[in-house]
């Protein structure tokens, strides 16, 4: 049985739906990523996890317990906030302590527990600094460990790295994973940034306009994404329309069992087609057309080409640069290829 | 060559000195017309606490001596009875207004409250008319009631008139709090209250300090009111020094005033105290 489970939940503010029928499970001592584009109620999700939110139909079970309609302070569901939400009147260590007082632990426990958890934060030493003294990471450090210190069931993480700089945000997204590996907690992170899913979760949630798209470990996302917006949104960012009469010379797409008499909508990542000169005599297999160079772009390991196939502009990666408006043939091979039916067209 | 570099140096030095002197003087000018705007009224007063005589013409009084301190200290005068009468009344209608204001102005930082400016008006009201028009009517009502001539009922006209600042600075020192704080609160497992006690009364505190001062002050020099009221039972120290300057004797009234100075004073330090960071968290302990 799934450690949290939530079952068909869906949470309005006011008459906006604002997340639609949402089933999640998850294991003890998984993190799963919740990704998705700002403003598609990531925030909400975990807020409803954390009971700030009334739940409109649904439930969220909790190790078998229906904990749908508790106040927050009965889940035993921390969080670190986007914010952090640190409290400025106390110091580090009267950050950390406050759910262990709340939980009224013996203040030699207290103690020790502080002493440890600043260890494996590595924040020892600061435990009397004022929070408004610290930097960005060692904020976030506190917040961590203020959510960490009282053994959560689950532990949600709200961007935890999006206030960070480019480089602390590295280091912090390895120690956070590492901190979990370590400790077991089960958790549950929320980002933007689909390398920082790929790179910390076990299992990965896609979610857009409040329904969740896909779910499934990084490999399955990155490398099968079952609908149009996971593959664009995973970086397959190339849209091609393809219409069954449209073939000949300048277009070609061989793919074993897709029908090549329906509209399909094609997506691919740019590293993934190269440019040559003329592939017309050959018959590979995926998609090859041809197209014009209109602008490339130098990317430091290679260039990116925008391509004009007549209508439709895709970018294609190639190491060597290619001269604009020289006539070129892009190909992609079928395992990089994600075709989906196009509704609009073939209904 | 060195001569003309060190002529050269001493004239810009003099120059120097010159501007120097110039915003010297300019600032010494400048502070002296602000003091003399400020504290030439004090000046007065001091000088009149300690003249047995000072007639018209005169800068300074004809006769110096402190026969009138005397006068104020000595056992029968009611000065000191009105003095502890007055404070007493001015730290009980503080805590009366921290009483209302604390939950009114925590309620109507809620953006969810209905109606919330509504209230936030209402208590603007007894304002909105003249001063003597609400006292005089609120003697009446007191009347009625038997609080005419009662410390409580000194106490509730103060209050009434002090909520007015301590609601408004209550709800915008509430409403200054991140609500994620509290949230927080309660995602560590702390309940409504704990919550209200721990973070966002402690996060609230320098602006429910600075509405006491403004409460305080305010009750300390209010005379309307305590006069339509109180009078002549309770006898505070505005009331005490109105009657001396009716009767012209304006060495008492000077004294008077000098001593309302005293616990206006002595609050704000011992409010001072409290406004430091540290005695704050760990009130929030
Ligand atoms: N308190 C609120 N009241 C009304 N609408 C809200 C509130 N909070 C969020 N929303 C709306 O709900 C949607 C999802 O918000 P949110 O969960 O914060 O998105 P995310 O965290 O994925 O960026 C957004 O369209 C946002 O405008
Ligand atoms: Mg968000």
């Amino acid at each position: 049985m799934a450690h949290l489970s939530i079952q068909q939940l869906q949470v309005s503010y006011g008459d906006k739906t604002v997340l639609h029928n949402i089933d999640l499970n998850i294991q003890q001592g998984e993190m799963v990523a919740l990704l998705g584009p700002s403003g598609c109620g990531k925030t909400t999700l975990l807020n409803a996890l954390c009971g700030f939110v009334p739940v409109g139909s649904g439930s969220i079970f909790m190790a078998g317990k229906d904990i749908t309609n508790q106040p927050p302070e009965q889940r035993n569901i921390t969080m670190v906030f986007q914010s952090y939400a640190l409290w400025p009147h106390m110091t580090v260590a009267q950050n950390i302590a406050y759910g262990l007082k709340v939980r009224r632990v013996p203040k030699t426990e207290i103690a020790e527990r502080i002493k440890e958890m600043l260890e494996i934060v590595k924040l020892s030493g600061l435990e009397n600094e004022k929070v408004t003294q610290l930097s960005g990471g060692q904020r976030q450090r506190v917040a961590l460990a203020r959510a960490l210190v009282v053994k959560p069931d689950i532990l949600v993480l709200d961007e935890p790295l999006s206030n960070l700089d480019a480089k602390v945000r590295l280091s912090v997204r390895h120690e956070i994973k590492a901190l979990q590996q370590r400790l077991g907690f089960t958790s549950v992170i929320v980002t933007h940034d689909q390398e920082e899913a790929l790179v910390m979760a076990d299992r990965v949630a896609v979610l857009n306009n409040g329904h969740i798209e896909q779910i499934g470990t990084p490999e399955e996302i990155y490398q099968s994404p079952k609908t149009p917006f996971v593959a664009d949104f995973m970086g397959a960012d190339n849209r091609f329309v393809y219409a069954p009469k449209i073939t000949g010379k300048a277009f070609r797409l061989y793919l074993p069992k897709t029908s090549l008499e329906l509209h399909h909508l094609i997506y691919f990542r740019s590293s993934a087609a190269s440019i040559c000169k003329d592939l017309d005599n050959r018959n590979l297999d995926g998609l090859t057309l041809t197209g014009t160079v209109e602008q490339s772009a130098f990317l430091g390991q290679n260039y990116r080409h925008n391509v004009r196939h007549g209508e439709q502009l895709i970018q294609a990666d190639s190491p060597d640069c290619w001269p604009l408006d020289s006539e070129v043939s892009v190909h992609v091979p079928p395992h990089a290829l994600y075709v989906y039916p196009h509704m609009a067209r073939s209904a | 060559m060195s001569r003309t570099v060190t002529m050269e140096r001493s004239s810009v030095n003099a120059i120097g000195r010159f501007k120097l002197r110039w915003g010297f003087w300019g600032q010494t000018l400048f502070i002296t017309l602000l003091a003399l705007a400020f504290f030439g009224p004090v000046v007065n007063l001091l000088l009149w606490t300690v003249a047995e005589s000072w007639f018209f013409p005169h800068a300074v009084p004809n006769e110096w001596g402190l026969k009138y301190w005397g006068q104020v200290f000595n056992p029968y005068s009611d000065v000191s009875g009105s003095l502890f009468t007055s404070v007493m009344i001015a730290l009980a209608s503080v805590m009366v207004c921290l009483l209302v204001s604390i939950p009114a102005g925590y309620a109507m930082s809620r953006r969810s409250m209905p109606w919330r400016l509504a209230f936030m008006l209402l208590f603007l009201l007894p304002q909105a008319f003249p001063n003597l028009t609400v006292y005089m009517n609120m003697a009446r009502i007191f009347y009625s009631w038997n609080l005419n001539g009662t410390i409580l009922g000194v106490i509730l006209v103060h209050s009434v008139h002090g909520l007015m600042y301590s609601v408004w600075i209550s709800v915008a020192a509430f409403s200054a709090i991140d609500p994620m704080l509290s949230r927080a609160s309660r995602n560590l497992g702390a309940g409504p209250i704990y919550t209200f006690i721990h973070v966002v009364l402690p996060q609230a505190t320098p602006g429910l300090i600075a509405a006491s001062i403004f409460v305080f002050l305010e009750s300390l020099d209010e005379f309307t009111g305590t006069f339509f009221v109180g009078a002549p039972e309770v006898s505070t120290l505005p009331l005490l020094l109105y009657s001396a300057s009716m009767e012209g004797n304006y060495q008492i009234s000077s004294i008077t005033a000098l001593i309302l100075l005293v616990p206006s004073i002595g609050f704000m330090l011992l409010i001072n105290r409290f406004m430091r960071p540290e005695v704050l968290s760990k009130l929030g302990q």
